[in-house]
């Protein structure tokens, strides 16, 4: 007779679903205030592309969080400890910290956001364009990214820091997977969009995806050492639907097939775009599974 | 001051009245059978009970806070049997990783000790859920909330003891000051190995920071089902968040290397 402790039953459309999504905000976030910052006009054309991506895919996340709760219309009380009346945030839980974090990034995600509204002329208001006048731009995007780079990697410290088994044996890699993989995806969204909207030069699309290809390896070095560290524990992640989504949807598809047609996309002649296009669209995927994988195998009785 | 309680395995019968005892002062409804076709059997058989062992719910859930765990030890021709028993609650551990995990204060320690979920500010979050390395703490979709046992938060702040403890036919469970309590357990245990029972080990001295509810086993911990070295969760925050930051680090400074080499390159390129 072994103890057992207990799966929380998080659904993978919402739990899952939010940390993918909320990793690709995050990482194209910080790609976007990056490259600002480095501030070629160059990366212009870049950093717009994440910031117009950043903002609207945050905005999702609070709804599949909040859809998850038990309590739905309670949500608030993250914030607020009503019985005191005060502001409150709780320092040894991730899950606590991670949604101020969620909070202050998605305000910085909005400011960027309006910034290159108004930049590109399509928000014409005098009061606001006066208003973003005066406060530095470049402020505001440090701040956004280091809390962006907080929003990918909490939640798998959230995972990392509790009792379950896989959860707790793969500590204290899962929340460096996770960052990895939101850096890859961020990466990957932006070329997605810059390919389809085909207003972008090859070469722009190009630096990020040497940038996702340099992610992707660290993030493959990640997902063997966590194998390793996990040693027996990792069996969910290795056998059933779980194992077919991890080894299959992430470290094949999502890795090791985008690695193989970025490096082919390089030589001249090749497809270019259109590859490029289509390995972003698996990097994504890949991200969603390797999110779906370690949360669910994680709920396994 | 902290109350706890004090279970001696050693005598407890399975008579399974404090889990009643406990279901009737708490307002914990039972649960209804639900029946399933299996395999092997021509009729339809309740799947949410054992139906093969005086062991009932198996588990604590958000209406089992109490749980006679009956560990049935028997040979193939059932000649030889040994029969354990041990009453399984909240161990109202003094470094509680539901406590710990708790995003919105709900959960709390009241002045006497006891881990206490507060219904109305719970939002039904379930991270306290897998944070708890026992799997005691429960989610109800009914409340849409989780609980557990209060250590009879109402009746402890009202001068009585706990409902199990007061049912409990053969003095198994004993409430009291957990200081008094840990001296009762020693002066057993003392006892028991004079009497020629090596085995005996008290449980919750140590783990978790010190279990205000705590054991005397006759066997190994994990007998009884629970873990031998549990580790509070929170214990590996620091180590967890360090390792992350850094890896945090190495992306943002492998994103600027990607993108200035890229840059410079592209300079030459044009001076050529
Ligand atoms: S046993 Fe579990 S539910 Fe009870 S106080 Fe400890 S961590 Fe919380």
């Amino acid at each position: 007779m072994s103890f057992e402790t207990q799966a929380p039953h998080w659904e993978w459309y919402y739990i899952a679903i939010y940390f993918f999504i909320g990793g690709v905000s995050a990482g194209a976030y910080f790609i976007g205030s990056l490259l600002e910052l480095l501030g070629s006009d160059k990366h212009r054309q870049i950093s717009r592309t994440a910031y117009y991506l950043a903002f609207p895919l945050i905005c999702v996340t609070p709804v599949l969080l909040i859809a998850d709760l038990g309590r739905p219309e309670r949500f608030w009380h993250l914030f607020f400890y009503t019985k005191e009346g005060i502001p409150y945030m709780n320092f040894t839980s991730p899950l606590s910290v991670g949604t101020w974090a969620l909070l202050v990034f998605g305000g910085m995600s909005l400011l960027s956001f309006l910034n290159n509204l108004i930049i590109d002329g399509r928000l014409k208001s005098p009061a606001l364009e006066g208003l973003f006048r005066h406060v530095p731009h470049k402020v505001y995007a440090v701040i956004g990214s280091f809390f962006g780079f907080f929003v990918a990697g909490y939640t798998g410290v959230l995972l990392n820091i509790t009792a379950r088994p896989l959860w707790a044996s793969t500590d204290p890699l899962i929340g460096s997977l996770f960052i990895a993989s939101a850096a890859s995806t961020g990466a990957a969204a932006i070329a997605l969009v810059m390919a389809w909207q085909k207003i972008s030069s090859r070469d722009a699309i190009k630096e990020v995806v040497v940038f996702d290809r340099v992610a992707m390896v660290f993030e493959l070095a990640l997902i063997a050492a966590m194998i390793v560290v996990a040693g027996r524990y990792s069996a969910p992640l290795s056998k059933g639907l779980y194992g077919l989504i991890f080894w299959g949807g992430t470290v094949v598809i999502g890795i090791l097939l985008p690695l193989g047609l970025y490096w082919y996309g390089r030589r001249p002649g090749a497809a270019g775009v259109s590859l490029t296009a289509l390995a972003a669209v698996l990097v994504l995927f890949g991200g969603a599974m390797l999110r779906i994988a370690i949360v669910q195998a994680g709920q396994l009785q | 001051m902290a109350k706890g309680m004090f279970v001696d395995t050693s005598i407890c019968t399975g008579c399974k009245a404090c889990q009643v005892a406990c279901k009737e002062w708490n307002s914990l409804p039972g649960d209804p059978a639900h029946f399933r076709r299996v395999p092997d059997r021509p009729y339809r058989v309740a799947f949410n009970f054992t139906g093969d062992s005086y062991d009932n719910t198996v588990k604590l859930s958000a209406t089992d806070w109490r749980h006679v765990r009956f560990i049935e030890q028997f040979n193939e021709s059932r000649s030889e049997a040994r029969w354990l028993f041990s009453s399984d609650s909240c161990k109202h551990c003094n470094d509680a990783g539901c406590l710990n995990a708790c995003p919105v204060k709900a959960i709390v320690r009241t002045d006497m000790g006891n881990v206490f979920v507060q219904q109305d500010v719970c939002i039904g979050c379930k991270y306290c859920i897998p944070a708890c390395p026992y799997g005691v703490i429960s989610f109800s979709e009914k409340t849409g909330t989780v609980h557990k046992c209060t250590l009879c938060n109402d009746r402890i702040h009202n001068g009585l003891g706990t409902a199990c403890a007061k049912a409990c036919p053969t003095g198994s469970i004993s409430f009291g000051e957990v200081a008094d309590l840990r001296k009762k357990a020693d002066a057993r245990l003392a006892r028991l190995k004079g009497l020629g029972f090596e085995k005996a080990n008290i449980y919750g001295y140590n783990e978790a920071g010190g279990l205000n509810v705590f054991y005397l086993f006759m066997d190994r911990p994990s007998v009884y089902g629970q873990p031998e070295a549990p580790v509070v969760p929170q214990q590996r925050l620091m180590s967890s968040t360090a390792v992350t930051v850094a890896s945090a680090v190495v992306v943002a400074a492998a994103a600027m290397i990607s993108f200035r080499e890229r840059g410079e390159k592209k300079k030459e390129e044009v001076k050529l």
